[in-house]
């Protein structure tokens, strides 16, 4: 009887296994590298219309986050500036600057300039900075060191276990309320961030809510 | 963990409570209703024609259109388009709220309009006004979804059909004539108005005005003209009245105002078993909502109700007795008449819109016979207007030189039929149509122009007890409509060679100056804005005393014959909201009908007719009179008069958009100038037709015992707990559950309490949540199929002793997610999309949700929404492509898309719209306790001071109601009205014995029945089958250990 089935075919199962064993890892392991915030968030950095620079603007002439980020203290949204908010010093300062020009069009024609929108949360998810910034949590936990960021990027995940790695351990972030916006504060020699947060939730009653409607509604 | 619950057995004797006559006779098909969540068709792939070859097809196409647009793996860029100047106020995220009001015309309604960056999306009533509770009704509700209507008018229109503009309608405006010209007009007290038409008067010095209402009291205005003159303008104090009578009036409904519902039930709110109530009689031939409210009601043909007044009347001394009265209407009048004179001053007999003038009279003169001019209703004076009527208007059109102005309303629709009004207007030399929708009388018009809704325009208004408040625009008329002022501005103005637009807000401005004598003007004028009416500008009460001359004449005896009623319809009004799909698909309140009218008709008439209603279809009949004929499909409405016909107004307007196309069927053709309301002897036959009809009175029906729970004000005196011993209640076993719930350690606990005996069913609550929760609506045929998204229903419940009972009791349940403590539907999520809070609320997280629908079938109250299309995204209706035609919904990605850069303006920024496959539910407004939790902790900042002030939160539904029927609040509060009503002894939950521990609970029902009224045993009888009364809870009777237990599948 002929065979039917040829030599090679020998060692087919012990090759489907092997490839299984390998391709399978490899599927896991790049679908928890790429397809997760992580990867497809960290690091996106738009080239924005106008080349606005926080590292000068922040730190080296020492604007507040609060001078064009306006509402974030009172609002859901940390609203970005109008653009009347750059021609309080740009109609004086680099007034021909041509890096400036798509702001003054916007100033003499009224059309919005289209920033590129950096940091999206889903629209299921109801994120309110009011709350964040009125209760300790600085600018730089969510953003990380903007003041230093000559073009911005999207420095942390955003993803809903990062949310909730802060929603159910708020001592990592929390912070004296003068230092919210200083974004290069960091604890001093006597305490530890650690020390410091547990304090200040003990003290604030700081309860982030952990279900669904916290954020989703 | 599955749950099976074992209902009690259903009692064989006492009341009966039922909410569909399929109910009532317990059919095969209204078990197949009450054991599945979405009947026929919900698990099958159910096409309407459209077979599973075709659906693929139309499938593997859409996914290859997919493919061509699958541009890469990274989300697309997205943009942040800041104001390029500064706008004053606004804070992008966070609303803007302006004071306002909507003219209707029984006077101005109060508003606060919530705005999400220039775009209005809800309104609710405004607090500030004294004695208000910043209630508002359903039409108000739904008003914010006509103004993002896709089907408005948009353009202005030439004569010769072209699209015009400004400019060109302005030049034509300088070439009228001025010698005769008329204006139809819809009733509205705007001060700016009535200072505009002296100013009119001027150029055009023989105008005439014609204030046309299809739907208004006009038999009442009349009656009161002569019985207390022009000058005056009456207002019924309900809140002083002990004994109401009402002679066909539904004052609780669309003829009354929201202030009238607030006051009713402020004497309808009973604390204790040392509390009063107010007792209400209705005479009325169908049921209303003011019927629902009945303590006694009389079924009676509307034709008869004439001959019941004078009985009454003469009874309490007013006028001479009828020759031949029926000896059980002799009776319950002579009842009706003792208890009002014992009321003396503090009673009331209110008239309805449907009766002739001679019943309003007379209803005047029992009044001002019991004393109580000036008590339970009070006068104010009032600039009388002269006014022709549209009878007298078609006579001048018949002359043929006269200009017509028509600013709102639509009379080529829904003037009398006898007048032929569309041939007459289509005859006259110029006219001119301000329109909200090109629609019939634009048609028959030479313009048409473009109306501004009224959160687009400036205006002013009284509300119904006369304060003066502002309507202020919070947009720009999105197609550039004109205002009724404005037009009337140009109008007024003398031609010039360089015209330019008229100024809304200085007109109103203009006569604000003059109404408010302000020192200090510009301050009184903001102050004015900002708190939305002017203090103290109401006029005072005035003496009014009844002209004892005055007389009408009464209707001849009605005749044997059927009648035919048409009546303002609950939700489209006089069908002006017919392109409203918030208000389509809302159920009536007493028929549950949604997207249609019908003709209402007693079982024994139906009998008698030789039709029936089928499941979700009905016979047709062919209604004649005056020459015409309708045919319409019928609904069987129990405690109807027999021989009498209910026909809404409103429906069936073949120039209507898109939602209203095809929606009903036209009665106005019935209609004369002579009988508006009630006709006479119409010829009626069976067709042997049926039609579908989308009744959702059997939807989301609940097994179970003793869900509405009322009693008589007496028994609640001799046993104030009743409602906690009623059905099973008091046999319920200690808790046993070995199922641990989930923690509830929040500070605040989340509950809400419905008091049945204020409700009066009127749906404000089912359109406010809709409009703050982005509810979408869904079409007939999705109504049919028995999906309707609304998350909040009202129950309304038909109760007698025995089935052949002709006039059955009303009552009305407003059911929401119980957000139970123990809620069955969170058992069984296979992925915890729908999860426990700590502060007692059962979550939905959207966009964790696979769609199982588990949680739906679980739910024994039935209040679970499921998506089962992008009902959101697609039109509503049917659609052609090539050769298919089929529910639009039903082309998946290939179906037309709704106009979502208008419509979506209306949706709330803080709720995400669902889309298909997701469950939903009433969240207890998860947005507005959040945001006040947020707020909360923004305030506190550094500091521990996490407190939600007592009562801040208001949800959707509560803010609307006019008769305060639902609270809500923090149930560990006990300073918090929440807690204190569900304290009250009168405090129930549906379906106690499931021990699901629903934190939405119910105040049962008190009527107060007269007992001397023949038949008043019968009022409110309970039904104690289980409960004696001993609280203490024994758990004996079958049963009971069943229906607790829990057992594992």
């Amino acid at each position: 009887m002929a065979n039917i089935f040829p030599r090679w075919s020998n060692y087919m199962p012990l090759k489907v296994l092997v490839c299984l064993l390998v391709t399978a890892p490899v599927a896991v392991a790049g679908v928890w590298y790429y397809f997760t915030p992580k990867y497809t968030r960290v690091g996106y950095m738009p080239t924005q219309p106008v080349p606005y620079s926080h590292e000068l603007h922040v730190n080296q002439l020492g604007l507040d986050c609060r001078y064009c980020h306006s509402h974030v203290e009172v609002a859901g949204h940390s609203n970005v500036p109008t653009t009347q908010t750059c021609m309080t010093c740009h109609s004086q300062v680099q007034a021909q600057n041509p890096v400036l020009q798509p702001v003054r069009d916007s100033w003499e024609s009224g059309e919005p300039i289209p920033w590129i929108k950096i940091h999206k949360a889903p629209d299921y998810v109801y994120f309110n900075h009011a709350v964040h910034v009125n209760r300790g949590v600085s600018c730089a936990s969510c953003h990380g060191p903007v003041n230093r960021m000559e073009v911005v990027w999207h420095d942390q995940p955003h993803s809903m276990g990062w949310c909730l790695d802060c929603h159910r351990a708020p001592e990592n972030h929390l912070r004296e309320p003068e230092h919210v916006f200083n974004l290069d504060w960091e604890p001093g020699e006597g305490e530890s961030q650690k020390e410091i947060g547990l304090r200040l939730k003990e003290q604030w009653q700081v309860d982030p809510p952990t279900n669904c409607a916290g954020c989703h509604r | 963990m599955k749950r099976v619950f074992t209902h009690p057995p259903k009692p064989e004797t006492g009341r009966k409570y039922w909410r569909s006559l399929e109910e009532c006779a317990d059919t095969p098909e209204f078990r197949g209703w009450l054991e599945r969540e979405f009947p026929a068709g919900a698990a099958e792939m159910e096409m309407d024609g459209v077979s599973r070859r075709n659906f693929l097809q139309l499938m593997g196409a859409s996914l290859a259109l997919a493919g061509f647009g699958l541009a890469g793996c990274r989300r697309p860029e997205a943009y942040i388009t800041p104001f390029s100047k500064t706008v004053e106020w606004m804070i992008p995220g966070k609303a803007l709220f302006y004071a306002s009001s909507m003219p209707t015309r029984k006077g101005s309604i109060p508003l606060v309009v919530t705005t999400y960056d220039g775009r209005p999306t809800k309104v609710e009533g405004n607090p500030l006004l004294p004695g208000s509770t910043g209630a508002t009704n359903v039409f108000a509700q739904a008003s914010v979804l006509s103004l993002y209507d896709p089907d408005r008018a948009r353009r202005f229109r030439a004569p010769d059909g072209s699209t015009a503009d400004f400019e060109k309608f302005q030049a034509y405006l300088a070439t009228l004539p001025t010698e005769s010209i008329a204006f139809v007009l819809e009733e509205n007290n705007s001060p700016t108005r009535a200072r505009l038409r002296k100013a009119l008067a001027k150029r055009f010095p023989q105008a005439q005005f014609c204030v046309y209402e299809p739907c208004g009291n006009t038999a009442g205005m009349e009656a009161h003209q002569a019985a207390f003159g022009a000058d005056s303008r009456a207002r019924l104090r309900l809140e002083n009245a002990d004994v109401i009578l009402s002679l066909g009036a539904d004052f609780l409904g669309p003829e009354g105002t929201v202030e009238e519902t607030r006051a009713f039930s402020s004497r309808r709110r009973v604390e204790s078993p040392s509390d009063t109530m107010n007792r209400l009689y209705v005479v009325e031939h169908r049921y209303t909502i003011t019927g629902g409210m009945a303590d006694h009601r009389l079924r009676l043909r509307a034709s008869e109700i004439a001959n019941f007044a004078s009985l009454l009347a003469s009874k309490l001394g007013v006028g001479n007795a009828p020759e031949s009265v029926d000896a059980e209407l002799e009776s319950w009048a002579n009842e009706a008449a003792r208890d009002l004179q014992k009321a003396g001053s503090r009673a009331v007999v209110v008239a309805g819109a449907t009766q002739p003038a001679a019943v309003h009279l007379l209803a005047a003169s029992i009044n001002s016979a019991l004393g109580s001019l000036g008590t339970t209703v009070t006068f104010q004076s009032a600039e009388a207007e002269q006014n022709i009527s549209i009878a007298e208007l078609a006579e001048d059109l018949k002359a043929g030189s006269t200009t017509v102005v028509v600013c709102g309303g639509n009379p080529s629709y829904n003037a009398p039929a006898d007048l032929d009004f569309p041939k007459l207007l289509k005859s006259a030399p110029h006219s001119i149509r301000l329109g909200y929708y090109e629609d019939e009388t634009s048609r028959d018009c030479k313009w048409h122009v473009p109306m501004a809704h009224y959160l687009e325009s400036w205006s002013d208004g009284l509300t119904p007890e006369a304060t003066y408040v502002p309507v202020q625009p919070m947009i720009l008329p999105i197609f550039g409509g004109l205002t009724e002022h404005e037009l009337f501005a140009m109008l007024a103005e003398e031609p010039t060679a360089e015209p330019v637009r008229p100024d809304g807000a200085e007109l109103v401005r203009e006569t604000f100056r003059s109404i408010a004598q302000a020192s200090d003007f510009e301050s009184a004028w903001t102050a004015f804005l900002r708190d939305g009416f002017l203090p103290e500008s109401s006029a005072p009460d005035a003496a009014r005393s009844i002209n004892s001359g005055a007389a009408l004449q009464l209707p001849p005896p009605a005749s044997d014959g059927i009648e035919l009623v048409l009546i303002a319809d609950y939700k489209v009004d006089d069908g002006r909201y017919i392109n409203n799909g918030w208000l389509q698909e809302l159920p009536d309140p007493i028929t549950k009908l949604t997207w249609d009218n019908a003709a209402w008709i007693s079982p024994a008439t139906a009998l008698e007719l030789g039709v029936r209603m089928h499941e979700m279809a009905a016979d047709t009949i062919t209604i004649e009179a005056n020459g015409e004929s309708v045919t319409v499909p019928i609904i069987v409405a129990p405690g109807h008069a027999d021989r009498s016909i209910t026909l809404p107004l409103g429906y069936g307007q073949a120039l209507a958009g898109k939602v209203g196309a095809g929606t009903g069927v036209n009665a106005y053709p019935l209609r004369t100038s002579t009988a508006p309301y009630i006709i006479s002897n119409v010829k009626v036959a069976a067709t042997g037709e049926k039609v579908e009809l989308a009744i959702t009175h059997g939807h989301w029906t609940m097994e179970g015992r003793e869900l509405f729970r009322e009693g008589t004000l007496a028994e609640y005196q001799a046993n104030p707990e009743f409602a906690k011993t009623m059905g099973m209640d008091s046999h319920i076993p200690p808790d046993i559950s070995l199922y641990r719930p989930a923690a509830l350690d929040a500070p605040e606990q989340w509950g809400m309490a419905v008091d049945l005996n204020t409700c009066t069913g009127c749906n404000a609550c089912v359109i406010a949540c809709q409009s703050e929760n982005n509810i979408p609506i869904v079409g007939k045929e999705q109504v049919i199929k028995h999906r309707e998204m609304h998350w909040m229903r009202i129950d309304r419940y038909f109760s007698s002793v025995t089935d052949e009972e002709p006039n059955p009791a009303v009552g009305m349940q407003p059911v929401a997610c119980m957000h139970c403590e123990m809620a069955p539907c969170e058992t069984v999520c296979p992925v915890n999309a729908t999860v426990h809070s700590e502060d007692g609320l059962n979550v939905m997280a959207y966009n964790r949700c696979i769609g199982t629908r588990y949680c739906a079938n679980n739910c024994p109250y039935k209040v679970r929404r499921f998506n089962f299309f992008d009902y959101n995204k697609r039109k509503v209706g049917t659609t052609k492509k090539g050769l298919f035609e089929a529910d639009n919904l039903y082309f998946g990605p290939l179906g037309e898309k709704q106009e979502t850069s208008l419509t979506a303006m209306q949706k709330n920024p803080n709720v995400s719209v669902r889309m298909r496959g997701v469950m939903e539910k009433c969240t207890f407004c998860i947005q507005r306790i959040e945001e006040a939790r947020i707020n909360t902790r923004v305030r506190a900042g550094a500091s521990a001071n996490l407190k939600i002030p007592t009562d801040s939160i208001k949800t959707a539904c509560q803010q609307a109601c006019p008769a305060s029927a639902i609270v809500f609040g923090d149930i560990s509060d006990p300073e918090s009205t929440v807690s204190k009503l569900k304290a009250r002894d009168r405090d129930y939950v549906m379906l106690k014995y499931l021990n699901t521990r629903p934190r939405l609970s119910y105040s049962a029902r008190l009527r107060n029945p007269n007992r001397q009224m023949p038949g008043a045993d019968k009022v409110g009888a309970m039904n104690h089958v289980y409960g004696h009364g001993d609280a203490e809870g024994d758990t004996h009777g079958p049963g009971v250990h069943e229906a607790t237990q829990e057992t594992h599948h």
